[in-house]
């Protein structure tokens, strides 16, 4: 394991030999600007299967730049992505979506025009094959298609405690249960690899207790996750390594106690 | 006609309707960039200074009160609108001001319409003496007029939003809305005054236009249209807009006169549609403001 | 719960193809018939624009050109002899489609006002082109010499026989524009009406969708636009122009944008207005009735889109609590 992580390192380009070492994350000098802004400067870090990072930094640092990056929303200006062993640098948004990447939002981004339901079913949208003159016509294959979607959806909302509440409009809930509705339409794709922007902020503290319970019960489940966040004891606790960018550079990695007393960390977030 | 004096011909053809698109494009930016609202009336607004004067010189006024009359009477009609049609959306939306402002210019066709008849009708021109002669291309003083009009316009909008206090605060609410709001700018005063200055300078362009062209109820969908075009080809900037208005204007002469004149409405929006798809693959610098 | 919602979501259909067979029983007035198949015709554009609007949030004000194109097609390849009406109504759907096709991918690019004022701009060009290519449309004066609409050896010639078609093709698109809003597709398209990111992300590929319902939609309004045209027997640029435009648009504001019903509702009401206006002011002011209509529509559509923005539909809805469909229309100042 630890020779093929170097083997990613120095190459930066092409394939990983060993079929079982297939990373779901390694990002190759990523770089991304924004006119005069470098919001990623050659960023350059792997994730390992089944494991929680956290992404870290101060505000303007490039988190969230970093995810809009990965997951196609917007092309990197230089840089390589690979996911599980694939060059996913440069594909559509929804391209690399449906191969396995899931993500939530800082601001939820919600379908406000549809329930709580029928936002869990857009995030298994990818698990449907129905076109639109199939669906129109209701032929057989449509309906089969929306029972099993509606099933799916139910069992993420279940996983996530609010199949009461799957019936209700989005504008009726508040904010802890609409990030989790966030989560449910992520996961509705069955994604390997999932990427949470910044989940616990403005959550109470049993929120936040039950959020962990689930991260847990996803990684049991074989998913990988990047967490963004600011909350520095959630980040403490739950996560196995923390990434660390300030203004589109990483300045640090390791696990969490390495990287909470290294000094450029400090600097970055207190100044000199 | 010689060659060269066909060219001067459509030129000055050209130059003409191109101050009269350069204007009605401001009226559109001017509202747009400030309120964020397409005012799909803006055309009417041209409609009704040539239709007002006309009706007001047929109630015995003389031309000057009667075109001022006319322009007053058309900025109480667009403050009328942004009053009663604009102010009281409560769930804005860019389809619902889009259909309301298309509602509210029919509502203002069907008035004309009703008061004036369906016929064209013309003004005289400003000043009765002989046309110029260039060549064997003439040039009626009313083209001086037209262009004069866009000169003082122009010019003195440069001046207002860059000397003048309201005029600053207008510019800086055009680019942060919030933040404008934040410092206690009033933004009800400044749509309603951004909507009476669109109604005036639109009436003027149609005042001035209409002895050469005929102004008639329904002059103002395609007049406000080729507004539109220049705005937006020239990247709601007014300096963008005017240059962008006479271009069109040119192109339109030069069209109508040396190919067909039957296809000449359509150049306009072919050229719209072009731009704004050239737009999108990049090639073109990014615009100030963007819908939303 | 599952059993009981399909019940509920077909009984509308139910109550709507007995009442349009019913109709002509109870009124038997050709006049009304004459004016049920334009608002089945209207009904077909208006609910087609509609979901463009409403549902997928693309402001396509060319819809019309594709109602011309159908009546113009079909019409030209009639009155020429050189298909059958019936075959010509599957040629014109077919070219419509490939037009809407070539223009709706590099168009459907762009965004909320610029793609309005791009399809509006089409609108506006197509009219010209009606009234200018006199050799092929005649111009402004209007294609005649249209035979009737014969199918498989019927052949259509009353009101009533149209106006059964009319409803047919109607209630059939009502039937699978009220399917796909309720399928996977049609979720996907309302998601990236709220959000493009978040659908994006959820695999959603939003251009194609986009494409594929200006495709759907255009195929309707062609459907619509033969048989408009097989039923007047003549047709002329200024029926598919900027006043159809407006129309539409109206129909679908009061009608209640964001609901499949709201446009046909919208249609059913302008119309009979329109109808109604016509024979009380037309008697009165002959000479005004243009402008007294344009007035008198002008100020409605202001007053419902300030008091009722959720328009009729939206206001039964409200009033009777009729199950639990949020609809697709609040958005703020952003495309």
């Amino acid at each position: 394991m630890h020779t093929s992580k170097v083997l990613v390192h120095n190459r930066g380009h092409s394939e990983i030999e060993s079929e079982e070492n297939y990373l779901p994350l390694n990002v190759v000098r990523l770089s991304k600007r924004f006119g005069g802004i470098h919001a990623l400067n050659e960023v350059t870090f792997n994730i390992e299967e089944k494991s929680i990072i956290s992404l870290i930094g101060p505000n303007g640092a490039g988190k969230t730049t970093f995810i809009n990056v990965v997951t196609g929303t917007y092309p990197p200006d230089a840089g390589m992505i690979y996911f599980q062993g694939q060059n996913i640098t440069g594909l559509p948004a929804h391209k690399i979506a449906s191969l396995g990447i899931g993500r939530t939002f800082q601001l939820q981004e919600l379908f406000f025009s549809l329930t709580v339901l029928e936002n869990a079913m857009v995030g298994c949208h990818t698990r449907g094959r129905a076109g639109m003159l199939a669906a129109g016509l209701r032929i057989h294959t449509a309906k089969a298609d929306e029972k099993r979607l509606r099933e799916e959806a139910m069992e993420n909302l279940k996983m996530i405690g609010l199949e009461q509440r799957a019936s209700d409009s989005i504008s009726s809930l508040p904010l802890g249960e609409r990030k989790l509705v966030g989560m449910a339409r992520a996961l509705g794709m069955r994604p390997k690899l999932l990427m949470l922007d910044e989940p616990v902020a403005g959550l109470a503290a049993h929120e936040i207790e039950n959020l962990v319970r689930l991260i847990h019960s996803l990684i049991d489940r074989g998913l990988t996750l990047l967490i963004v966040e600011h909350n520095m004891p959630f980040v403490m606790s739950i996560s196995e390594r923390v990434i660390v960018l300030d203004e589109g550079f990483k300045i640090a990695e390791g696990p969490p106690d390495d990287v909470r007393a290294n000094e450029k960390v400090i600097k970055a977030y207190l100044g000199e | 006609m010689t060659l060269l004096s066909q060219i001067i011909q459509y030129a000055i053809s050209g130059i003409t309707s191109g101050s009269i698109y350069a204007i009605v494009g401001i009226c559109w930016s001017t509202v747009f960039l400030i309120t964020n609202v397409l005012n799909f009336a803006t055309g009417e607004f041209v409609m009704l200074g040539g239709m007002l004067t006309w009706l007001f010189l047929g109630l015995g006024l003389g031309l000057a009160p009667a075109a001022m009359i006319a322009i007053a009477c058309t900025v109480l009609i667009a403050i009328a609108l942004e009053r009663l049609a604009i102010r009281p959306v409560r769930y804005p939306s860019e389809i619902t001001y889009m259909v309301i402002t298309i509602a509210s210019a029919s509502v203002i066709k069907g008035i004309i319409l009703i008061a004036c008849g369906s016929e064209t009708r013309t003004l005289k021109h400003f000043i009765d003496i002989e046309p110029i002669r260039i060549l064997e291309a003439t040039l009626t003083p009313q083209v001086l007029f037209v262009i004069g009009v866009l000169i003082i316009v122009t010019v003195g909008l440069f001046l207002f939003f860059n000397l003048t206090l309201f005029g600053k605060a207008l510019r800086a609410s055009a680019f942060n809305f919030n933040g404008a709001l934040l410092i206690g700018i009033e933004i009800n005063r400044f749509r309603l005054f951004c909507f009476g200055l669109a109604g005036a300078l639109g009436a003027l362009a149609g005042i001035v236009i209409a002895p050469i062209a005929f102004t008639g109820y329904g002059i103002g969908l395609m007049t406000g249209l080729k507004g539109l075009v220049a705005a937006i080809v020239g990247g709601w900037s007014i300096s963008g807009t005017v240059l962008a208005g006479l271009a069109l204007g040119l192109l339109e002469g030069f069209g109508a006169g040396f190919i067909s004149p039957g296809w000449t409405d359509a150049l306009a929006l072919f050229i719209m549609i072009v731009f704004l798809i050239l737009r999108t693959l990049s090639f073109y610098p990014r615009l100030k403001k963007e819908p939303s | 719960m599952k059993n009981s919602e399909i019940d509920r979501t077909h009984i509308p259909f139910i109550i709507m193809i007995a009442v349009i067979i019913l109709l002509p029983i109870i009124i038997p007035s050709a006049y009304i018939i004459s004016v049920m198949v334009f608002v089945a015709v209207y009904g077909v554009l208006a609910l087609g624009m509609g979901i463009l609007i409403g549902h997928a949030g693309l402001f396509s004000l060319a819809h019309p050109v594709w109602f011309g194109l159908g009546a113009y097609i079909s019409g030209i390849l009639a009155a020429r002899g050189w298909v059958s009406p019936g075959i010509g109504i599957i040629v014109s759907a077919f070219f419509v489609a490939l037009i809407s096709c070539i223009i709706g991918a590099p168009i459907l690019r762009l965004r909320g006002y610029y793609l309005a004022c791009a399809t509006f701009a089409l609108l506006l060009i197509a009219q010209i082109a009606g009234g200018q290519l006199t050799n092929i449309t005649g111009g402004h004066e209007g294609l005649l010499g249209i035979p009737s609409l014969s199918l498989g050896g019927f052949v259509f010639q009353t009101d009533l026989h149209y106006y059964f078609l009319s409803w047919a093709l109607c209630i059939g698109c009502f039937w699978f524009c009220s399917n796909l809003i309720h399928s996977r597709v049609g979720r996907a398209i309302r998601s990236f009406h709220d959000s493009e990111i978040a659908s994006k992300s959820m695999g959603v590929n939003i251009p194609k969708y986009k494409l594929q319902l200006f495709i759907l939609t255009s195929v309707m309004a062609s459907l619509a636009g033969s048989i408009f045209c097989f039923y007047l027997c003549f047709t002329v640029p200024s029926f598919f122009g900027f006043h159809l435009l407006v129309e539409l648009l109206m129909m679908i504001v009061i009608g209640g944008i964001g609901s499949i019903q709201g446009p046909l509702i919208g249609s059913f009401v302008i119309l009979w207005l329109r109808e109604l206006i016509n024979i009380y002011f037309g008697k009165i002011f002959p000479v005004m009735t243009s402008g007294v209509d344009s007035i008198f529509f002008g100020i409605l559509i202001i007053i419902v889109l300030i008091f009722m923005p959720r328009g009729l539909a939206g206001w039964v809805e409200q009033s009777f609590n009729l199950g639990r469909r949020t609809y697709a229309y609040f958005k703020g100042p952003g495309a």
